[in-house]
């Protein structure tokens, strides 16, 4: 261990004022905070995708409809959030939620494809060690929304997605590809989420002097790299393709945020490491999050609430047992209970950042009316790993895009998630026929 | 199938030269190559009745039709009977359920087969490995072996992929921008730290007690309860320590009894004060926060005085006699001050928040450290007096400062370092030493640029062909050079670069001339490495990972099941197996001691938990296990708690995950994953009666299409159940009221046996299975790649030539490095279509 906490702390940032926020070990930085971005008269979308695995309880256990604790119902007036939703109340205006979405993509991968697929809608080839899928809906929204931002997207995970019920921690794992052979990797130490956003240094000059530095190593990595492929053969000079551009996308970086306009918001000491409490881990990755967003350091993430496959218990609400093993609920109404317990815990979890974002001014509104929240899974019976239909909803205004009525859409039977994937796609402005297997996009949303 | 048909006849004449120039053992004589038609007959005889059923020409199953497949040239499907002979030798297929040949028969075809594709061998001779990226596990090795840094690398760099277990497999080795950043700002805080700095700001770093509990790195004998780590002191002087919690709480029970806070440095006490006994409990009662206060006060801001570098700390507690107090008598566990569960915990002061150390306070310079012996070789002063008189200061620090960054570059790229190379380097050092800064900070810079070189971060295989026209790849394998062989063997033994002399050596071209395998110097080198404590990371990166118990983290036992599991405990268990690993293969014994060693590694908690008497104290040592019960069933790897943990759940052992295990890492052929869309649950419903798990999984086998692979897991994995979810023995279930636990099995091959130890005695009656299994990760690991059918003929030839030293694992390791495997580049596969969101039908 040899970085050390108040070293690289302390890089002010933004200006503020406005709601008070709670951050575990950041409550140093406010007494408040509000977008950066509401200088701009069009307001930026910010867009996330939170991931539970192991589905939902829905009506597809052997118990029927009776036992469906996910599916909302309605529409405006009538619009009823379901028992693991039902946190989500106050911002009900902002949810849609949509009835038998399913992904072929993942179809008998058990749980190996289960993360990865989930914004790719793309069957991987996984003949090979090498990753092989499709550029994920996240990265495809980056490099949309998000090119203007210090960083393109932030990847985040409560804990190793390395799990040997999900492929030992192989390429599909993650949530996130930047291309069709680039998985990204999941950040769960909130120590390293805090530094690539506010990076190092005390003050101004030692910014400026690793800034300096950081550049001068670049150039020298650029360089050297052209020179090396030049004496490789052709399959490794396109591997080193990749790593170039990701030499100038961290170029690109260091300059967007060396020109970020600094106000005089402290920003606090770095988190340590991982937390061991996973209630305030949970808790404080979620607030880096809202921090990221509401100083717009990035507009796109990806968070995987808990590993694929994970044995995480879950004492804190009652669960003792381990997530994926109890995941197999064999129909039995005591395990089922467990299930909603848990699920129902990340939607409050997932709720608490949605306040933060409703009470967060941005320009004429909030950052929820500014913002696209997926939340859902890959899954739906976990007791059989099938796919359909999938739970799914999204939560925000999306700068106008998305309608503020709170809805439960029933889709027709066995619509590809691709189109939801696609129909997001289109609310942030891309103009896009197609996204994984989709068949067209969903009215009405 | 791109292979052209050879008539048979043609194929035995090549078949020889090619051998010779493999130089790969010849297979055994006994076993004709050319069978005889009688025997051809009989085998596919036996592929009739029992595999064709399936997989026929009209059904495919598994797209394989054996009735297509002419026996004669198994060569030219040698990609097919690979999967097939591993699946036999598993006893996968046929499917339990289905009628079986007998045994002897598998037998007999599995090494008709296996002699036939080896003397016919005609696929490529080595594999393709592409360009990779230092994992973090070597990164930090190597930035150990450069600038005497100790990295922890789960702070600083991102997790890699895994595949097949382990995370140095090149095609997986990817990079994204997270990951450059993070290797950038490691760069950067690497040269830091191994420079040093004469004057650096205050800085405060914690240790928390929760994150030392990961640290496998017992306290100083004779104290209990406490911390320890190695914390860089940037520069001589005053640092201050803050011990933050002393549980002197709301809760007065724990300043009851007095005991004795200790702070060592490198095993020395630098600071003794006792906290608890009566003055103490009083201040704390009367007095409120405020008496707590003052205890606390005499545990912060402790003055001690530090050369630079890397020490080692601890904070800890004298342990004391446990009878002092009359309550401690009845409490066999004796201390567990981490967790803090015990009685004696509660009454006795504990450290439950962590420490802090700040400084330096009035730093008086940077003294010699490991990291500067290893950078600094001259000294610019001495630099300006031995050469011209009239030569300045500067030009003495200039070509000190070459040398420098000569010496760290050709150890960092692993080849003799250009003038093209320092005129890149030497800017980094002008800007570091003329923006105002020191020659140090010179120097500084230039670590950090070295570091950060794609010549550094990235291993590639190139050969000595010039690739013309550049742009393009070999279509044929090609062997590596010197240089590339000698990081190739250093990464694999060392995980870190070559070091000096194996450089020396390469770049002389003495040390493995091209296509010359077996070369002597070589041989040297292995047993060179070996010897060396680099070669630990065999037991850290390939055994531990191999054995998948690297991670025991994963499995989280319930604390109301188990109440005497606790993360000491779990502790234990890592170095118990990394202790008994080391000690076969770093030893160099015979590898199937894995399997029946009489021996193991322990201390007093873990003796107890074992149920073993005669171990007392903290410390690891050597134990010999007897015959008796207690301690025979602990002999080899299938004993040992970490492996137990591993394969089970925290709520209840798994014969599927233990079956699973052994099948795939001691046997090498590991069963299909469950298919979709079946209910794979175990557990018991509510109101039903409690079952064992074994009665549990015979409801569950009697589905036929669990049956098709549980008929061979579940078989394997239930001799076990005498070791409940965190490994103590016992002998019924107190899970299912108590029932007597059944270990009796009859194995796929045909085999009754019951418990442990008959299944260890079964594993041990096939050594060359379980040697080949651990050669063929061996040689995944060593080459970075999955291996191929092709590479199985290689594979097999290093367990036969093993067998003659009986198995000892330098015989195993100098096998692979000898292999055409190991010693030469395959041809890349051609450029795969780059995909962009297009999408791919499910299959």
């Amino acid at each position: 261990m040899f970085i050390t906490k108040k070293h690289i702390s302390r890089r002010t940032v933004l200006k503020a004022s406005g709601a008070s926020l709670a951050l575990p070990f950041l409550d140093a930085m406010v007494p408040a905070a509000t977008a950066l971005a509401q200088t701009a008269a069009v307001p930026k979308m910010r867009a996330a995708f939170f991931y539970l695995p192991h589905g939902a309880i829905m009506y597809n256990t052997s118990h029927g409809p009776a036992m469906d604790k996910w599916t909302p119902s309605g529409s405006g007036a009538d619009f009823k959030l379901s028992p693991i939703l039902a946190s989500l109340e106050p911002y009900k205006k902002y949810v849609s939620s949509f009835g038998n979405l399913e992904n072929a993509a993942t179809a008998g991968s058990v749980h190996t494809f289960t993360p990865a697929t989930w914004l790719s809608a793309t069957r991987p080839d996984s003949g090979g060690p090498r990753a092989h899928m499709a550029t994920t809906l996240d990265q495809v929204m980056a490099k949309v929304i998000s090119q203007d931002t210090p960083l393109p997207s932030l990847e985040l995970a409560s804990e190793t997605i390395v799990q040997s019920a999900a492929g030992g921690g192989g390429n599909y794992t993650t949530l996130s590809f930047r291309d069709a052979e680039s998985p990204l990797p999941m950040e769960y130490n909130p120590r390293k989420v805090f530094l690539q956003l506010f990076g190092e240094g005390d003050t101004p000059q030692e910014r400026a002097s690793i800034s300096h530095e950081t550049n001068s190593i670049l150039d020298l990595m650029l360089d050297r790299t052209k020179k090396l492929q030049g004496e490789l053969g052709s399959s490794d000079r396109a591997a080193l393709d990749g790593y170039l551009e990701s030499v100038r996308e961290i170029e690109r970086r260091t300059q967007k945020a060396a020109s970020k306009s600094l106000g005089d918001l402290k920003i606090p000491d770095a988190p340590v490491g991982p937390l061991e409490d996973f209630d305030a881990q949970v808790k404080l990755m979620f607030d880096l999050l809202a921090l990221a967003f509401q100083a717009d350091l990035t507009r796109v993430a990806t968070y995987i609430m808990v590993a694929e496959g994970t044995n995480r218990t879950y004492n804190h609400i009652g669960v003792p047992d381990a997530f994926h093993p109890v995941s197999h609920h064999a129909n039995d109404i005591e395990r089922i209970n467990k299930l909603v317990k848990i699920q129902t815990w990340h939607v409050e979890k997932f709720t608490e950042l949605v306040k933060k974002m409703a009470e967060t001014p941005d320009g004429q509104g909030t950052l929820l009316d500014h913002s696209i929240f997926m939340y859902g899974s890959n899954m739906s019976n976990s007791d059989l790993h099938n796919n359909y239909p999938e739970p799914n909803i999204v939560v925000g205004g999306g700068c106008g895009k998305m309608k503020l009525l709170g809805q439960h859409i029933v889709l027709p039977e066995r619509t590809p998630i691709a189109n939801l994937h696609l129909t997001l796609l289109q609310k942030v402005g891309l103009e896009r026929d197609k996204f994984g297997d989709s068949t067209g996009t969903i009215a009405g949303v | 199938m791109k292979r052209a048909l050879v008539p048979a006849a043609l194929l035995i004449l090549f078949a020889v030269p090619a051998l010779l120039d493999t130089k790969a053992q010849t297979p055994p004589k006994s076993q004709s190559v050319a069978a005889s038609a009688a025997n051809l007959e009989r085998y596919r005889g036996m592929l009739d009745d029992y595999c064709v059923t399936c997989h026929s020409t009209a059904l495919k199953t598994g797209g394989i039709a054996f009735d297509a497949l002419d026996l004669q040239k198994a060569a030219d499907n040698a990609d097919i009977w690979e999967k097939a002979l591993r699946k036999l030798r598993g006893r996968l297929m046929p499917p339990p359920g289905n009628p079986q040949p007998e045994q002897k028969d598998i037998d007999s075809f599995i090494a008709w087969m296996e002699s036939n594709l080896d003397s016919h061998a005609k696929g490529p001779k080595a594999g393709y490995v592409p360009i990779q990226r230092l994992n973090r596990t070597e990164y930090a090795a190597s930035v150990k072996a450069l600038v005497g840094v100790d990295v922890n690398t789960k702070e600083i760099l991102p997790q890699d992929i895994q595949v097949g277990g382990f995370d140095n497999i090149a095609a997986a080795l990817s990079v994204s921008p997270a990951f450059l950043d993070q290797y950038i700002t490691a760069a950067r805080q690497v040269a830091k730290i191994a420079v040093g700095s004469s004057n650096p700001r205050v800085s405060n770093v914690k240790y928390s007690v929760a994150a030392n509990q990961n640290n496998d790195y017992p306290l100083p004998p004779g104290t209990r309860g406490g911390v320890r780590f190695k914390h860089n002191f940037p520069a001589d002087g005053e640092y201050r320590i803050n011990i933050l919690n002393l549980s002197v709480g709301l809760y007065t029970g724990s300043m009851e009894n007095e005991s004795t806070v200790v702070i060592l440095l490198d095993d020395k006490i630098v600071f003794r004060k006792p906290i608890g006994g009566p003055a103490d409990l009083e201040l704390a009662e009367r007095k409120g926060p405020a008496g707590r206060d003052e205890i606390m006060k005499r545990f912060a801001k402790i003055p001690v005085q530090v050369h630079a570098g890397v020490h080692d700390v601890a904070v800890a507690f004298i342990d004391r006699s446990h009878v002092e107090s009359d309550e401690n008598v009845a409490n066999p566990a004796g201390f567990n001050g981490l967790t803090g569960t015990t009685a004696v915990a509660d009454r006795m002061a504990r450290l439950v928040d962590g420490i802090e150390i700040l400084g330096p306070y009035n730093p008086t310079g940077v003294s010699q450290t490991a990291s500067r012996a290893l950078i600094f070789i001259c000294d610019p002063q001495n630099q300006a007096q031995n050469q011209a008189q009239n030569q300045t200061k500067t030009a003495g620090e200039q070509t000190c400062a070459k040398q420098i960054a000569e010496n760290l570059a050709r150890r960092a790229f692993r080849r003799p370092i250009t003038a093209d190379d320092l005129a890149q380097l030497m800017p980094f050092y002008v800007a570091g030493r003329e923006s105002g800064g020191s020659f140090d900070q010179g120097i500084e810079q230039i670590i950090a640029a070295v570091l950060a070189s794609p010549e550094f971060l990235f291993r590639s295989i190139r050969g000595t062909a010039i690739v013309k026209p550049v742009g393009t790849s070999p279509n044929s394998d090609f062997p590596l050079t010197d240089l590339e062989l000698a990081s190739r063997l250093s990464f694999f033994l060392w995980n870190t670069p070559p070091d000096d002399e194996l450089l020396k050596l390469a770049a002389a071209g003495e040390f493995a001339k091209p296509g010359v395998p077996g070369n002597k110097e070589m041989d040297k080198q292995v047993r060179r490495m070996l010897a060396d404590p680099k070669a630990s990371s065999l037991v850290t990166s390939f055994a531990m990972k191999w054995l998948n118990i690297a991670d025991l983290d994963a499995v989280q036992p319930n604390p109301m099941l188990f109440p005497e599991f606790n993360e000491q405990l779990r502790r234990d268990f890592s170095t118990e197996a990394e202790d008994f690993l080391s000690s076969i293969l770093l030893e160099d014994h015979s590898v199937l001691d894995l399997l029946a060693a009489n021996y193991t590694f322990l201390n007093e908690r873990l003796a107890r938990h074992y149920g073993i008497s005669g171990v007392v104290g903290n410390q690891f040592r050597k134990v010999a296990l007897t015959q008796n019960d207690t301690e025979k069933e602990r002999w080899g790897i299938l004993g040992k708690g970490a492996v137990l943990l591993r394969t089970s759940y925290g709520d209840r052992t798994s014969p599927v995950l233990r079956g699973k295990w052994v099948l795939d890492s001691l046997m090498g052929t590991p069963p299909s994953p469950p298919p979709p869309d079946v209910a794979t649950n175990l557990d018991e419903k509510a109101g039903e009666a409690p079952k064992t798990i074994r009665a549990r999984l015979e409801q569950h086998r009697e589905k036929a299409i669990c049956m098709q692979c549980h008929g061979v897991i579940d078989p394997t994995g239930l001799p076990l159940e005498n070791f409940d979810a965190i490994g103590q023995w016992r002998t019924t279930d107190r899970q299912a009221n108590n029932a007597a636990i059944d270990a009796s099995t009859v194995l796929p091959n045909g085999v009754p046996i019951n418990g442990v130890v008959e299944l260890r005695a079964q594993l041990a009656s096939h050594p060359a299975q379980f040697v080949q299994a651990m050669t063929e990760k061996l040689t995944m690991y060593a080459l970075n790649r999955e291996l191929e059918y092709f590479d199985m003929p290689q594979v097999r030839a290093v367990v036969r030539a093993a067998a003659k030293d009986n198995y000892k694992f330098s015989s195993i390791v100098l096998g692979i490095v000898n292999t055409d495997a190991f010693r030469k580049q395959g041809a890349a596969p051609p450029p795969a279509p780059k995909q962009t969101g297009v999408s791919v039908a499910a299959k």
